[in-house]
């Protein structure tokens, strides 16, 4: 069997006495979109954070394709491979939408930029600072920052944040199509179940820093436990 | 050597409240205000004034009253104004607020030096090891104790003082908790410009004054509130006197590298904690 | 045309335009003043520099700015060490290394915390100045005459008010260019991003830390070449130059002018020195006009005088 393309052991944080993540172990196979899914406070974040190298780990080690990254900062990751966005957009704001494409294209010498605006719907918006454009638009570009390339393992955080669910459902389509098409897995973070049922293959639930259960989204709506900690009645 | 001590002792007394305010006005509005030395030199001219009429004591208020009344209308019509700019644009507009209050000074009491006496009261010196030291000089510590412990008082036993920590913690949760954050802010910006105030008028009876007498504090002022982490009164006080002592010991100890001391430490501070001071992105 | 054949067309013209102006102003007082108005321009170039591609605003350029004088100073004051024309060059390069050096450590503290330190290291430099009498002359300062000749010129043309002048315009208008083709370069997009956001380009695979001691390194560098003019044209550097008064000066003179474009903080050293020309006729009390002037544009034009037209431009498409 070939390595994962992302593969996670015992990771842990901790701030002060408080653990976010208590020992989590995480495989993705290549090519698949994962969706992550939890309570507030569950820890999604934090663990997206410490496998992008954002924030330090307590512990665990994380392999990208079986190397070993877990010493490796956040530009050495992307290097390698890994690429994220982020809940609270980030761009860069006062340059335009197409330089700032091109400045994270450049660096993993990518020529799929033009394409990517493209298809991202942001070609019109090209020379235009990304302050000056939409929120929708911001989101998507937070989007083609980390796609562009493209990486072998995306983490997203929340990409659809802050967007109605009309749009949420287009980004989410969009997304599946633009990773199905150039192979990248996905890890993908959500509070919009609808968005996580529709294009994740897999789902693994985090609750209070660790595990809770695994497995396809019929598997995940049927988990009894999944279904009392999380998902309440309403979803059953 | 006790003199020494004593000396480095009586100007970090003098750091301490001048730092305070500072910190006060930081904790508040999370800017640093470049014009904290101006406000010392104002205080320091405008209690020599009054002292000329009221004597030293009468200087003293007069400064608190004017420093108080200055810091409520900078706070009411500028830092109000500015809390949603870049807090470097605020910074650099307190810059601006330290030449206009340079040049008015100048323009009202002229640049040659002048000189304040410490009240009768004070005047004299006692004998201290065989040496002898003025009394006024261990009033200023005296005097720096103890508008430091009526400042924590207020701060931990005070409705007001509660606010103000509360506040400077966090201002939004504070301010959906019902409290009205921009009257304490405009409280603790006064509070702070008077404490800056009372610093001059403190200092003017040894150290003489002149329109660029808060120049140097300034610099001296930030490296306390840097090593001592802004914000903290505990820790600034402690800087504060650490820093008395070597400018004092070090002027006589090691004369070639002791003014470069305080700067390196604050340097080394901003490094060792580049996201910011007390644990604050600044 | 191209961007770059746009700065370098508006460079020649500007460069051309010195000559003209020291045909047309009358020699004397005014033409010295306008000399050291584009020395002090340089100075504050370097500031803005820092400002647009760094977004740190400096408190402490003075100590670039005099350290090249002094650098040149004892260069020129040990002729038999080093020819003045390797002298010169040597003072601003060993500057910019230094603040290479000094940029790999300092451009990790943001945002107000840089303001208080380049303060703090700014009057670090002035009491260092004061302090080492064996090699800065201490609080007299350091009187430096010049060989005969450097590059070919006699040297009473770099002590000469419209010799001065025109070399100190000529130097201005270049290292502007420079300035401005390095801010349109790659390296000059990717120091913007950084400024914009340091994060995101760590997590799009950028090293932050040397790009933006590059430019800290650069800025020091153009200050240190203004510094040098400085003291060819003075044949004097003292502890005065290394004030903090004249680092916020030139701080002045960038944030009036805007650091959103390279040519502001020049723009800004003209008002400064025609307010100023203008006032003490009038008044004595200059620096407080200065201070409330600065306040008021803070305010109310936060991108300085040269953001004027792209903020008409704004306010004219919003009522469009």
């Amino acid at each position: 069997m070939s390595a994962p393309a992302l593969s996670a052991r015992g990771l842990a944080r901790h701030y002060g006495g408080v653990a976010a993540l208590r020992g989590v172990d995480l495989d993705l196979v290549p090519g698949e979109i994962r969706g992550l899914i939890g309570p507030n406070g569950a820890g999604k974040s934090t663990l997206v954070d410490v496998l992008s190298g954002r924030a330090p780990g307590s512990g665990g080690s994380v392999r990208l394709f079986g190397q070993d990254i877990t010493g490796l900062g956040p530009a050495a990751r992307r290097h390698a491979g890994l690429a994220r966005s982020f809940q609270r957009t980030s761009i860069f704001p006062a340059l335009p939408v197409g330089a700032q494409l091109d400045l994270a294209a450049r660096r993993v010498g990518a020529t799929d930029a033009p394409r990517l605006l493209d298809e991202l719907d942001l070609a019109r918006l090209a020379a235009v600072p990304a302050e000056q454009t939409a929120y929708g638009d911001q989101r998507r570009l937070d989007l083609a920052l980390a796609l562009v390339g493209p990486p072998r393992v995306l983490l997203l955080d929340e990409p659809a944040a802050g967007l109605t669910a009309e749009e949420s459902l287009a980004l989410a389509d969009r997304l599946r199509e633009l990773a199905r098409a150039r192979g990248v897995t996905v890890l993908l973070v959500e509070h919009d179940m609808e968005v996580v049922f529709r294009i994740c293959e897999r789902i693994t639930v985090l609750e209070l820093g660790a595990i809770l259960a695994e497995g396809t989204p019929q598997e995940i709506r049927r988990h009894p436990e999944v279904v009392r900690a999380y998902l309440g009645s309403a979803a059953a | 050597m006790t003199i020494q001590i004593l000396n480095g002792l009586v100007y970090g007394s003098l750091l301490l409240v001048l730092a305070a305010g500072l910190a006060l006005i930081y904790g508040l509005r999370r800017v640093v205000n470049f014009g904290h030395g101006a406000f010392y030199m104002l205080g320091a001219y405008a209690g020599y004034t009054a002292a000329q009429a009221g004597g030293f004591w009468a200087g003293l208020a007069a400064s608190a009253v004017v420093l108080a009344l200055f810091g409520a209308v900078l706070d009411r019509l500028v830092f109000r104004a500015l809390q949603d700019r870049d807090p470097l644009v605020t910074v650099i507009v307190t810059f601006g607020l330290l030449l206009v209050i340079e040049d008015a000074v100048q323009w009202i009491w002229g640049t040659e030096g002048r000189s304040m006496d410490a009240p009768a009261l004070l005047a004299g010196s006692v004998a201290l090891g065989g040496d002898a030291f003025p009394v006024y000089r261990l009033a200023v510590i005296a005097m720096a104790a103890g508008l430091t412990a009526a400042l924590l008082a207020w701060l931990h036993r005070s409705r007001a003082g509660l606010f103000v920590r509360a506040a400077s913690l966090d201002p939004a949760i504070t301010a959906v908790q019902g409290v009205n954050t921009d009257a304490v802010a405009m409280l603790v910006t006064a509070l702070g410009a008077a404490l800056a105030g009372v610093s001059g008028v403190i200092a003017a009876p040894f150290l003489s004054l002149s329109p660029a007498m808060g120049g140097q504090i300034l610099v001296d002022c930030f490296v306390v509130v840097v090593v001592g982490g802004l914000g903290s009164l505990g820790g600034a006080a402690l800087a504060a006197l650490l820093l008395g002592q070597v400018q004092v010991l070090g002027a006589v100890l090691l004369p070639d590298i002791a003014a470069l001391i305080p700067f390196l430490t604050m340097a080394a501070v901003l490094l060792w904690r580049p996201t910011g001071l007390a644990g604050k992105r600044l | 045309m191209s961007g770059a054949g746009r700065i370098a067309a508006g460079a020649l013209a500007t460069a051309a335009a010195g000559p003209a102006i020291a045909a047309l102003v009358p020699p004397g007082v005014l033409l010295s003043l306008l000399a050291q108005a584009c020395i002090y321009a340089i100075l504050a170039l370097s500031v803005g520099v820092l400002a647009r591609q760094n977004g740190m605003v400096s408190f402490g350029h003075a100590a670039m700015f005099g350290a090249g004088a002094y650098l040149a100073g004892i260069g020129l004051g040990a002729p038999g060490l080093l020819p003045a024309e390797a002298a010169l060059p040597l003072a601003v390069l060993a500057v910019a290394a230094v603040c290479f050096g000094l940029g790999l450590i300092v451009v990790r503290v943001h945002g107000i915390a840089f303001a208080m330190l380049t303060l703090a290291l700014g009057q670090a430099c002035f009491e260092a100045a004061n302090k080492a009498r064996g090699v800065t002359g201490g609080a007299d300062g350091l009187t430096v005459a010049l060989p005969r000749e450097i590059f070919g010129l006699p040297a009473a043309t770099f002590q000469w008010a419209e010799g001065m002048f025109l070399i100190a315009w000529l130097a201005m208008v270049a290292l502007a260019a420079l300035a401005a083709l390095l801010a349109r370069s790659r390296f000059g997009l990717l120091t913007e991003a950084i400024r914009e956001n340091e994060e995101r380009a760590r997590f799009l695979g950028y090293g932050t830390v040397l790009p933006r001691a590059a430019v800290f390194a650069l800025s020091g560098g153009i200050a240190a070449a203004g510094g040098v003019l400085y003291v060819l044209y003075n044949g004097f550097v003292s502890p005065e130059t290394v004030h903090w008064s004249v680092s916020g000066s030139a701080l002045i003179m960038a944030l009036l002018g805007g650091t959103r474009t390279v040519w502001g903080p020049l723009a800004g050293a003209a008002v400064y020195f025609l307010l100023r020309e203008q006032l003490v006729e009038v008044t004595e009390r200059w620096l407080g006009l200065l201070g409330i002037l600065l306040v008021l544009v803070m305010v109310f034009l936060p991108d300085g005088l040269s953001g004027l037209p792209r903020r008409l431009r704004r306010q004219r498409g919003a009522e469009a």
